[in-house]
Order: structure tokens, then C-alpha cells, then sequence
């Protein structure tokens, strides 16, 4: 589903994978915490945490999803949800930390968002509550996998600037799932980009202003712009669904500069600026690109 | 020909049982799209926005004021008429799965709404019309053989215009239609959408919440909020002068990636 995915996460950071749908971002994201699907399994590779250790959800992992309103069960209070989501030695002092929390996320009365259900609350509110509840156990890491995907616009961009805060007053190690490059260039610190399975190509967030890959620069040319031209630069073709993933180069059938050889073998990793690389024959070394 | 297609005036739809707390969806909505133009409607979920798109095609019960659709009042046509404009006004919606038959390959969900609307006699003449259609869209003749499910996103919702124009519409309404669909994706559709303007001379009313998207297909734009419209007019004009402060909210909401990087470096260099 995915192959050979590094990543490396540090605290007070923003890691962004993206991507579109079926390339293996959410997949990643799972197996960090062991939540891979019945019939996937992780057969290589491992995961290293600072310390020692392999550590899933609960004990150092959180994640938050698309829909809070799925995620969400709506017969239980937000409260009684948070609670359970709150560390042992935290119970005795349950209601102040929930207080606490709730206040970290935004919430200006926290007693009446306790004491709400979440069809109570609007989708923003009921995203900060999954936030909150995410916090409870105080993670070293938080997983968001397209986390304001399924909101307004405007929400959107109050959630972002929440998760930006969070992160850093919480020296928070965040890893964002998005396809939404604009996200990305919002809050995070490193983007890794994905395709078919593959990261194709890693670096500072500020390398979407110059990208290598012609994938990369491909999707960029393909977002609508309010100063943008015309007509629209689309990628010809779709992601190749799992199972009829080409070989070599996985993007090299929808790519206007490949060559032989990106039909044949897989394109090794070539450093292209302080943290930047790319994975691709054309802008390699002795590359035509 | 120019002018007007479709007039809408003093609209008003609610929603709500009898007795019961009456919810004003559109309050009050005037505009009107020009003949082979595009008009674009933003406004967030709640907006009202998809109610005034299912009201304009008489999908909507409880409807007050006026709708008229090349000089003809649709809330006062009779049975036929109303087959006739259902012809020529047409949907097109987000999710491109959940508006095809699962059980109907491509080329059999054309015919048969072309049987429906009694504009092929046989299933065989039905077939071969829906080559050509899928054609229109940029389809091989081969995928009228697949089942939505051996689809890709954007082809399906190809297939979703291709049903559409197979009954001769002439009027579209397309529903965030590229939303759910992939980035690299979207800008072929909406590269279609915009050449089937120009080449067959269709008439949009594009919904959406992206600004950028209007900017790209759309000649006016309504910004719509709880039922009213707040800001209109040609959309380079409003994305550049912003006059109300919902609209200017909206494009700080969603800044380019360029942007947003400047915005960043800014503030780091603070």
C-alpha cells in the first residue's frame, strides 16, 4: 500500500504529508499508531521514538479526524466523553481538567460545552471538543488526518491557527494529513509529498514556492488561483489505483518528462537544498530536467 | 441570442412542518443569468445556497415568488411544459458515486435517460447515441462498458455531464461538482466545464465556496449568507473590492499558497 516511508517528527513541529486520495498518507498515519486495518500489516521497518520505545494511541499518540461528527459518539455528553479519554492519575481532578482543556481549545464556557451533546455543538466547536479530548492524554504527538477538510472555510482557518498554537504552547510534535497544499503552507514547518504509495519528494515547507519534482509543480499549476490565468494546467490521467501501480517511477505515465529509464527503475533520492530532496531521474544528477 | 435564461425574483423557500418552527432557508434571493454566461453562488454550509439551486428546478415545495426560465413561469407550468424545462435545466451534483446508478454501466445510464425523456425509440439507437455523448466529455467509447465502480472520480463525474447534456440541456446547475474530486483532477473538469460553455453555449449557475474556483469559471458571482444575497457583481470586481465584510473574511480565510508562505515570512521576520 505504502513503501518505505521515512519520517521524523520533532516536538514544537509541524510534519505535513500530502497528497491525494489513495497515494498511502492515511495508511502511514494509522500504522504509527498500530491501527493498520484487519489484513494490512506493517512488514518492514520500524518506528523509533526519542527515549526508547514503541508507543501507540494513548500513551504518547493522538489523533484527530476528518469528521468530528462521525468520530463523535452523539449519546454521551462531551464531557463524559473527554473523561474517558483522561489519564488515571488525572481523575481525581477530572473536572478542572476538563475545564482546562476545554479553555485550551478555545471555548470561553467551558461548563456548557461539558455539558452539551455534540449535535449540540457546531462542526468548528465539535472539533476543538475532538481536540481537547485528543490533549487529554497529553501526547508527545498529534496526528491530524485532514483536519479541517470537512469544515468552512472560515472555521477552517481558526482551527488552523488553533493547531499552530496548540503545537507550540504544547511543544507538540504535529503530523498533518492533508491534500490541501494551502494547509500546508499555512502551519507547517517540513512537507513530505506523496504519490502512489511513495514519498516523491521532502523538504522545508518554503520549497512550494520552487519545487523540483513535476509532480509537485504540476499540482500547484493545477489550483485555481485569484490571480491565476485562464485556463487551468491540469495533470493528464489519475492516480493509479493499488494494483495497477506502474513500475520505476510510479508517476512516469502522467509525467511529460519521462524517459526510458523512469519506465525501468525506481528513482533514487538526489539532495537538492538544505533538507530538500527529490526522488525523481529527471531532476537527479545527470538528469534532464 | 442574448438575454436573460433564467429570471429569479423575490425568492423565498422554508422549510418546516406545519406548527412547527418555520426555518427561512432563502429569503428574498433576485438575480438573473445571462444566456451562455456563468454565474457563480459562494456561501458557507447553511447558506442556503443548495436550497436556492434545488428551488430554481422546482425541487422545492414551499416556494414563494417568481422563477422564469426563458419567459416561461416554472412554478406555473403545466405537466408538459415542466417535462420540457426538465429537459433543458439539469443537475449536475458533488459526490459523483452517489448520483450514478451503482447497478447501470456508463453508456446504460445514458440511455436511459434519453428513453425517459422519449428522445431514443430502441435501446439499441440509445447505445449508439451514448457513444457519442460520452465523446462530448472526453470519454472513449469504451467506458460506456464500466460500471461507476470501475471509475476514477473524475470520470465518473464526466459521465454525471454527459447524462446531463444526452437530454439536450441547455441550462446547468453544477453543485461543488469538483469538491470531491482529486486536486490534480479538478482542473480537467473544470477545464471541460468551461469549454462546454464555449463550444455548446451552456448556461452555469455554478455553487461552490472557493473564491478561486469563481474566479476561474464564473463571469458574476452572488455571495450568499443565511438566505440573502450580500454581495454581487462581475467577479474580478468583487475578489478585488470586497465590499462586505463576509466576503472579505472569505478570501482572508483562504489565502494561495504563495500567500500564505509570504504571510509566514513576514511574520518570522518580525
Amino acid at each position: 500500500m505504502a513503501g518505505e516511508v521515512d519520517l521524523c517528527l520533532r516536538a514544537g513541529r509541524t510534519t505535513a504529508l500530502v497528497g491525494e486520495s489513495g497515494c498511502g498518507k492515511s495508511i502511514t498515519a494509522a500504522a504509527l499508531g498500530g491501527l493498520l486495518p484487519r489484513g494490512m500489516s506493517r512488514d518492514r521497518g520500524e518506528i523509533r521514538w526519542a527515549g526508547g520505545g514503541e508507543r501507540g494511541p494513548g500513551k504518547g499518540l493522538a489523533y484527530v479526524f476528518q469528521d468530528p461528527g462521525e468520530c463523535l459518539d452523539p449519546v454521551f455528553t462531551i464531557g463524559s466523553q473527554i473523561r474517558e479519554a483522561l489519564p488515571k492519575e488525572d481523575r481525581g481532578r477530572a473536572r478542572e481538567r476538563m475545564t482546562d482543556l476545554l479553555r485550551t481549545v478555545g471555548f470561553d464556557e467551558p461548563e456548557r460545552v461539558l455539558a452539551s451533546y455534540p449535535h449540540q455543538l457546531s462542526g468548528g466547536m465539535q472539533q476543538r471538543a475532538m481536540l481537547a479530548m485528543a490533549l487529554a492524554g497529553r501526547p508527545r504527538v498529534l496526528v491530524a488526518d485532514e483536519p479541517t477538510t470537512a469544515l468552512d472555510v472560515t472555521v477552517q482557518a481558526k482551527i488552523l491557527r488553533l493547531l499552530a498554537d496548540l503545537q507550540r504552547k504544547e511543544n507538540l510534535a504535529v503530523l498533518l494529513i492533508t491534500h490541501n497544499l494551502a494547509v500546508v503552507a499555512e502551519i507547517a514547518d517540513e512537507i513530505h509529498v506523496m504519490y502512489a504509495g511513495r514519498i516523491v519528494e521532502s523538504g522545508p515547507v518554503e520549497m512550494l514556492r520552487a519545487p523540483r519534482h513535476p509532480y509537485v509543480q504540476g499540482l500547484l499549476k493545477a489550483l485555481p488561483r485569484l490571480d491565476g490565468a485562464e485556463r487551468l494546467e491540469g495533470i493528464e490521467g489519475s492516480v493509479p489505483p493499488l494494483g495497477r501501480r506502474p513500475p520505476g517511477c510510479r508517476f512516469h505515465p502522467r509525467c511529460a518528462r519521462s524517459r526510458a529509464v523512469c519506465a525501468e527503475r525506481e528513482p533514487p533520492w538526489t539532495a537538492c537544498g538544505p533538507g530538500h530532496r527529490v526522488a525523481c531521474w529527471a531532476c537527479g544528477d545527470g538528469g534532464w530536467a | 441570442m442574448s438575454g436573460p435564461l433564467l429570471q429569479v425574483d423575490s425568492l423565498r423557500v422554508t422549510y418546516g412542518a406545519p406548527g412547527r418552527r418555520v426555518v427561512e432557508a432563502v429569503r428574498g434571493v433576485s438575480f438573473e443569468v445571462l444566456r451562455g454566461r456563468c454565474l457563480g453562488v459562494v456561501g458557507e454550509s447553511g447558506s442556503g445556497k443548495s436550497t436556492l439551486a434545488r428551488a430554481v428546478l422546482g425541487l422545492e415545495e414551499r416556494v414563494d415568488g417568481r422563477i422564469e426560465f426563458d419567459g416561461r413561469e416554472v412554478l406555473r407550468m403545466g405537466r408538459a411544459e415542466i417535462r420540457a424545462f426538465r429537459r433543458r435545466a439539469q443537475m449536475v451534483f458533488q459526490d459523483p458515486m452517489g448520483s450514478l446508478n451503482p447497478r447501470l454501466k456508463a453508456g446504460a445510464a445514458l440511455a436511459e435517460v434519453r428513453r425517459v425523456h422519449g428522445l431514443a425509440k430502441t435501446r439499441r439507437e440509445a447505445a449508439a447515441q451514448a457513444a457519442d455523448w460520452l465523446a462530448t466529455v472526453g470519454l472513449d467509447a469504451a467506458y460506456a462498458n464500466r460500471f461507476p465502480h470501475e471509475l476514477s472520480g473524475g470520470q465518473r463525474q464526466r459521465v454525471n455531464l454527459a447524462r446531463a447534456l444526452c437530454v439536450g440541456a441547455e441550462f446547468l446547475i453544477a453543485d461543488e461538482p469538483v469538491s470531491a474530486l482529486d486536486v490534480s483532477v479538478q482542473a480537467q473538469i473544470l477545464n471541460l466545464l468551461k469549454s462546454l460553455q464555449e463550444t455548446r453555449g451552456i448556461t452555469w449557475l455554478l455553487i461552490g465556496h472557493d473564491l478561486a474556483v469563481m474566479r476561474q469559471m464564473a463571469d458574476e458571482v452572488l455571495v450568499m449568507k443565511e438566505g440573502r444575497i450580500v454581495e454581487r457583481g462581475p467577479v474580478d470586481e468583487v475578489l478585488a473590492r470586497p465590499a462586505h465584510s463576509y466576503t472579505k473574511e472569505l478570501l482572508s480565510a483562504a489565502p494561495s499558497v504563495r500567500q500564505a508562505l509570504d504571510r509566514r515570512a513576514a511574520e518570522r521576520a518580525v
